[in-house]
């Protein structure tokens, strides 16, 4: 059967709308921009900036540059990925989450050296363990820190109360001081008020105490060191509370339901209070922070990057030292709880108040020094997956039952063969 | 050949874009097998190396395992169930669109909504289920971290979405049988239950047989259940609940892929359960060249 004129050309037409929207899907080619373009795109997630900081930051620089910021929502480190490696449409500033950098520092030429636009001079005003995380072995600086993640233990005042426990923050912390002694106050703390349990599950202890450490699952000359005592002892303080039976095994989604009812205590980062503060609104005031057994750690916190096809690296490298400067972040606290990465911001006003979900505690005064204070360890690229077993062994031992032992033994060889397979030795 | 060129030009933007993104994707799949790729640093050829991480990963062949288990326990139930709603609704005089559509908006709703729900119902601590059962003195049944009962959950989710489905295509069958062949089996003194098992299976065996090749397409597919339902975020990336019982083969492959920035090794998952669903399509063809035989 032979076409009519009429049906060819509404095919034909067809045919060339189809190819011209692939055309668009995959157009917009940021590489050909010349390097002193006037529109700039920044890629961030949802509260990884101030949202108002990022829109002044609009206003600010619109003389210069028009400024597009995009939240991008999902998985943002793999669109970053996948935009990166088809090399269009690529941002000129984008955010890249504190767990990811390690991912990305073997590509390190995907990105412009901050260095060569100044960053040096600005350098000391950030944490320098945060910093050296974004940093390349010969030295590339390509990510800007935003923020950080310093833990601490979040606790029910008044659950601690009625145990008949201090509720003091200092006092807490001295009762607390250790893993062990944690552990002891938790004990005690379920055989007073039944039906609390201490941590939501032993992953996140595991989580904490690795974090506590220099060293993590590889090191430095690319050997495996998931099997050390440093690991092993980890493994050990995350298996405790489950032996002592105060752990709530929360696996699942329902950790905004445990926490303002059944979980007297949190691990967490900075970040955390928020939350905790939206999972269980009703329990504002009842509070409190303080250091964390065992010392702080670093839980997430993030970075600004320039790639290679930024359309104007002079412009970015101002506005995103604008958008991160101590002042600004500062504001991101007061805004959405961004913990920042300049110490000097902590003696800013935005930060020195009383927060009211902690009645009224000034929980700066816990975190300013744990950010300080936190040991810097190197992360390996592999890092993460590497990690992985152990968290799936741990909860398996909260699931099944399985004796901690056979899941150490588990753990370790499978982390051993994630490890060759990402060509660790 | 060529004279049908305005044929071919009409019905190339299919073969374009199928082309560029299915085909393509497929070989490029193939190709990073043999490779170390993290998806933007340099394409390492490491040779079958994948494939021998693969033989002897205790994870891999445990995705296998609960894949296969989930599919199971999800396919013989949505089947049969379908079936049965099927009859039951040839058979009703009333409100025949209604029943049809309540059944089939289950397979319309979005797997996501779906996933949240069921683990909000099943949660272990603060579950609907766990919840009523709590009022008849059961004490809580952990749905979400008992290796079976994770599968059973995810298995019952699947059910819940696709019987609709199926019911429709059976329905679709039972309307095509010629109601005198049933005049005629009365007539000769069989009861309901020896019609069905006598007249209508066998009629519908081809049907039944295109269900069940869908249903091992779906089921061994089956990756969103459980993605969602041990979600995953920043701190705790998904690795398929606790114990992994909820590890499906395509959850691993995303894993390993996109989560450890292991693409070459993501290839290898998904081109060796490739052979693994090949040799159960065999099995399905078997089936139908047999049944056709006799």
């Amino acid at each position: 059967m032979d076409l009519s004129r009429r049906g060819f050309l509404q095919a034909a037409a067809l045919t060339a709308a189809a190819s011209g929207l692939t055309v668009a899907c995959g157009g917009g080619s940021g590489s050909t921009g010349s390097k002193n373009g006037k529109n700039l795109t920044l890629w961030y997630w949802g509260g990884a900036l101030s949202d108002k900081v990022v829109a002044e930051a609009k206003t600010h620089f619109s003389g210069q540059v028009k400024l597009t910021a995009a939240s991008i929502g999902g998985d943002f480190k793999q669109k970053l990925t996948t935009t990166l490696a088809a090399g269009a449409s690529v941002p000129d500033i984008t955010g890249i989450k504190g767990e990811d950098m390690a991912s990305f520092l073997p590509n390190a030429n995907r990105f412009l050296d901050l260095n060569d636009l100044g960053f040096e001079k600005l350098a000391p005003q950030y944490l320098d363990w945060k910093t050296k995380l974004a940093r390349t072995e010969d030295g590339r600086q390509i990510g800007f820190p935003i923020d950080i993640g310093p833990t601490a233990l979040f606790y029910r005042a008044d659950m601690f109360d009625k145990a008949g426990l201090p509720t003091d923050p200092d006092k807490v912390a001295a009762r607390a001081g250790t893993w062990e002694e944690y552990f002891a106050l938790g004990t005690e703390l379920r055989a007073k008020v039944p039906g609390t349990y201490l941590v939501n599950n032993i992953g996140s202890v595991f989580t904490m105490a690795v974090g506590q450490g220099t060293e993590r699952f590889i090191d430095r000359d690319n050997h495996f060191i998931g099997d050390q005592d440093h690991i092993r002892k980890a493994w050990t303080t995350a298996v405790r509370p489950y032996t002592l039976g105060i752990d709530a095994k929360i696996n699942d989604n329902t950790w905004n339901a445990a926490v303002g009812k059944t979980l007297s205590t949190e691990l967490g980062a900075a970040w955390h209070a928020l939350d905790i503060e939206q999972a269980a609104p009703k329990t504002k005031g009842k509070w409190r922070v303080c250091a964390m057994p065992g010392g702080p750690a670093n839980q997430g916190g993030s970075y600004l990057a320039l790639p290679k096809q930024c359309r104007n690296p002079e412009e970015a490298f101002k506005i995103i030292s604008w958008i991160l400067s101590p002042e600004n972040d500062a504001r991101g606290f007061a805004d959405a709880a961004i913990f920042p990465a300049a110490p000097a911001a902590y003696a800013m006003p935005a930060m020195t108040g009383g927060d009211p979900f902690f009645g009224g505690q000034k929980v700066i005064e816990v975190f300013g020094p744990a950010a300080k204070a936190i040991p810097a360890a190197y992360e390996a690229p592999a890092d993460a997956a590497v990690m992985a077993p152990f968290m799936t062994e741990l909860s398996s031992i909260e699931a099944k039952g399985k004796k901690p032992d056979a899941a150490w033994k588990d753990a370790v060889a499978q982390a051993r063969q994630i490890a060759r397979r990402q060509g660790v030795n | 050949m060529l004279s049908h060129w305005r044929q071919y030009l009409a019905i190339s933007p299919f073969f374009l874009i199928f082309g560029v993104f299915s085909l393509f994707p497929v070989f490029y799949s193939l190709y990073l097998a043999f490779q170390r790729w993290d998806g933007m640093g340099t394409v390492q050829f490491v040779g079958l190396d994948q494939f021998r991480f693969l033989l002897d990963d205790p994870v891999f062949w445990l995705s296998i395992r609960n894949t296969l288990v989930i599919w199971v326990l999800s396919t013989v139930p949505t089947l049969f169930g379908a079936l049965v709603l099927a009859t039951l609704l040839h058979s009703v005089r009333r409100f025949k669109g209604f029943y049809r559509i309540a059944l089939y908006i289950p397979n319309v709703t979005s797997i996501v909504a779906v996933s949240i729900f069921f683990g909000a119902v099943f949660s272990n601590n603060f579950g609907l289920v766990n919840a009523i059962l709590g009022t008849v003195g059961i004490s809580p049944v952990p749905w979400l971290s008992n290796p079976w009962l994770i599968k059973l959950v995810i298995a019952l989710l699947m059910t819940w979405m696709w019987t609709g489905y199926n019911m429709i295509i059976y329905l679709a069958g039972l309307q095509a049988i010629p109601t005198q062949i049933y005049e005629a089996a009365r007539l000769d003194g069989a009861g309901p239950i020896r019609t069905f098992f006598q007249i209508t299976m066998p009629i519908m065996r081809p049907i039944i047989l295109f269900t069940v090749i869908i249903s091992t397409i779906n089921g061994l597919q089956s990756f969103s259940e459980p993605q969602v339902l041990f979600g995953s975020n920043a701190a705790n990336p998904n690795l398929g609940g606790p114990g992994q019982a909820g590890l499906t083969t395509l959850l691993y492959f995303y894993q390993s892929a996109f989560v450890n920035n292991d693409y070459g090794y993501g290839a290898a998952i998904v081109w060796a359960f490739f052979v693994l669903i090949m040799v159960l399509v065999v099995v399905n063809w078997r089936v139908v060249q047999r049944g056709r035989k006799s």
